[in-house]
């Protein structure tokens, strides 16, 4: 039929990818690197889902980190003061933050664009207020300490080596998901209603399903990435998930590209890595990653508006061309 | 002729509008199974939104839509599509950065099913130039290869009732006639069709009836034959409203 879209141009860079991934662990033993490398993972995991919503479903976003803080207080809540095993706990904030994204999604979606953007913007005020005064469920502003690892049947996942394979394993499961899903018959109405709504709706596309679904896949992505990030953390308090979270979020969508999934991935890992530029350049100087860390959000702003200008259609745009690029040569 | 064919769609007093602006003042209109019939009529007349209210896009303030004795006034548009209506919006409405198939696939979404191989062939076979084409985006496409997509797009869903918006417009003399002819062939094929048009001749040839819409409401209705040839000051008048009544 023609749509065999895997070929081995795919398979080739994505395997290697694979192994580059999942050797890091092996040909390093830097702590500090694998920390670092393990909170990107939590990131891409939460820029898939807002791959989703933004670059394919259209809709903008300003609350999703506090889905992430939902993902992050629930389970810890659960599993360390009711004694849940870390599964239990992940499975909860998923719930959790399906449910979450639902309530928001329904009355958010009679709104458009900018009104769209201050609904979810209010949500997260809100949540970050409940995430300081609930004190009993969060520890308020102090934050929530002595969350325990991760563990899988009663073996505590404990080493930044297995905490790193654990991530990026579920990285891998949601990025393969979220392919799946951008090729299937929902993903090709996603990229239809991005393309033209009237099309959308000549062609009998249930718009309003169709944008509330989006939105609980991506809530409950960042609520998986909460519990994945308080157990591997073990302390988490509101500044986490703040505001400024959201917009670097946000950030993360716009700068790698619509209609793509590997366009904001690689934004996700690139703005993550920025403020640890020193445990991926060996012998980056104190001063020059103190620097860095000062200027990061000026930094943020300044490669933003730089793609903006120069590589029209963000990262996925440039990712596009140097793939036709590739063909002609090829 | 005591056999009365079935009524497919009826449209009854239905009034319909922008906000406090109302464009459509009170239409009846109905279509019966296996017509082509034609709504015509000058720039501005609201033959458009009344399209859109029948599907579904805009709602009406009054009046009631039935569609095979359903009523289906103020259904949602994914609704009336799954309920068998199909419109080819004016402006075609393609996803320009994606495949002709992936836009024919896309027509056959609300049907929930996967045999639209079968469809894709029957509007490939409709449509040739289509099939030549699958793999291309639809923004690659020519203006009447884009209205063809447009049509066969609306097929996919197999509709019982195809609502067309201005399907000539902007398109050269040959062109107009391959998209003709194929509603010919669907008609005798016996597809229900409502046809708005700008070209008032051009749509009198094919169809079996027509209604004439100005600034919101029926001005004249009847047979196709008789609009065409029996009020000719009229329908010089119709095809002068766009400079076109000297075409054959
Ligand atoms: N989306 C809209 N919002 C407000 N007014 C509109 C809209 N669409 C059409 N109109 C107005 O409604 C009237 C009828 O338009 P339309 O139904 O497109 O007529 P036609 O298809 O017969 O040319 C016009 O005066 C037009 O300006
Ligand atoms: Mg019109």
């Amino acid at each position: 039929m023609g749509r065999a879209r895997i070929d081995i141009r795919t398979i080739v860079p994505l395997a290697l990818l694979a192994v580059l991934v999942f050797g890091v662990p092996l040909l390093s033993a830097d702590r500090y690197l694998l920390k670092v490398l393990t909170f990107v993972g939590v990131n891409v995991i939460i820029v898939t889902g807002m791959a989703l919503l933004f670059g394919y479903a259209g809709q903008v976003s300003l609350g999703h980190a506090a889905f992430y803080g939902i993902g992050a207080y629930t389970s810890a809540y659960v599993v360390t003061s009711l004694g849940w095993p870390w599964l239990a706990g992940v499975a909860a904030a998923i719930v959790l933050t399906s449910v979450g994204g639902l309530l928001l999604a329904l009355p958010s979606l009679r709104l458009k664009g900018h009104y769209l953007a201050m609904a979810t913007l209010g949500f997260g005020e809100i949540m970050r207020v409940v995430f300081v005064e609930a004190r009993g469920l969060t520890g308020g502003p102090d934050g929530f300490s002595g969350i325990p690892f991760p563990s899988l049947v009663g073996i505590s996942i404990d080493s930044a080596g297995g905490n790193y394979w654990l991530i990026w394993g579920v990285v891998t499961v949601v990025l393969a998901f979220s392919a799946n899903l951008v090729r299937s018959r929902v993903g090709r109405a996603m990229r239809a209603l991005h393309g033209s709504e009237s099309g959308a709706l000549a062609c009998g596309i249930d718009l309003t399903g169709l944008k509330v679904r989006v939105f609980v896949i991506s809530a409950a992505l960042a609520g998986l990435a909460g519990a994945l990030y308080a157990h591997v953390v073990g302390f988490i308090s509101p500044s986490t998930f703040s505001l400024h979270v959201s917009v670097l979020l946000v950030a993360m969508a716009v700068l790698g590209g619509t209609r793509s999934l590997a366009g904001p991935v690689l934004a996700a890992i690139l703005l993550t890595t920025i403020p640890f530029a020193d445990a991926v350049i060996p012998g980056l100087s104190r001063s020059a990653l103190e620097t860095i860390q000062e200027w990061q959000e000026d930094v943020y702003g300044l490669t933003i508006i730089a793609v903006m200008i120069f590589v029209p259609g963000g990262l996925a745009g440039a990712l596009r061309r140097i793939s036709a690029l590739g063909r002609r040569a090829g | 002729m005591s056999y009365e064919p079935r009524i497919v769609l009826s449209v009854e007093g239905v009034h319909a509008g922008y906000g406090h602006v109302s464009v459509v003042r009170g239409i009846d209109l109905r279509v019966a199974e296996g017509e082509l019939v034609t709504l015509i009529g000058a720039n501005g007349a609201g033959k458009s939104t009344l399209l859109k209210t029948i599907v579904g896009l805009v709602s009406p303030t009054a009046g009631t839509i039935h569609f095979l004795e359903q009523d289906i006034t103020r259904m949602r548009p994914d609704r009336a599509v799954r309920a068998g209506l199909a419109l080819v919006p004016e402006g075609r409405m393609l996803f320009g950065p994606m495949t002709v198939e992936e836009n024919l696939e896309l027509g056959a979404h609300a049907r929930d099913r996967s045999d639209s191989a079968e469809d894709l062939k029957r509007v490939f076979d409709l449509f040739p130039v289509l099939q030549e084409r699958r793999s291309q985006t639809a923004a690659t496409l020519s203006g009447g290869e884009q209205q063809m997509l447009a049509v066969a797009r609306a097929l996919m869903a197999r509709p019982r009732l195809l609502l067309l918006d201005e399907p000539s417009l902007g398109l050269a003399p040959k062109v107009i006639k391959e998209i003709f002819a194929a509603l010919d062939r669907l008609k005798a094929e016996g597809l229900t069709i409502l046809l708005v048009e700008q070209d008032a001749r051009l749509a009198l040839k094919h169809a079996d009836r027509g209604y004439v819409m100005r600034t919101g409401s029926i001005a004249l209705a009847g047979n196709a034959a008789d609009l065409l040839a029996d009020d000719d000051v009229r329908l010089i008048y119709l095809g002068a409203w766009h400079g076109e009544g000297e075409s054959s």
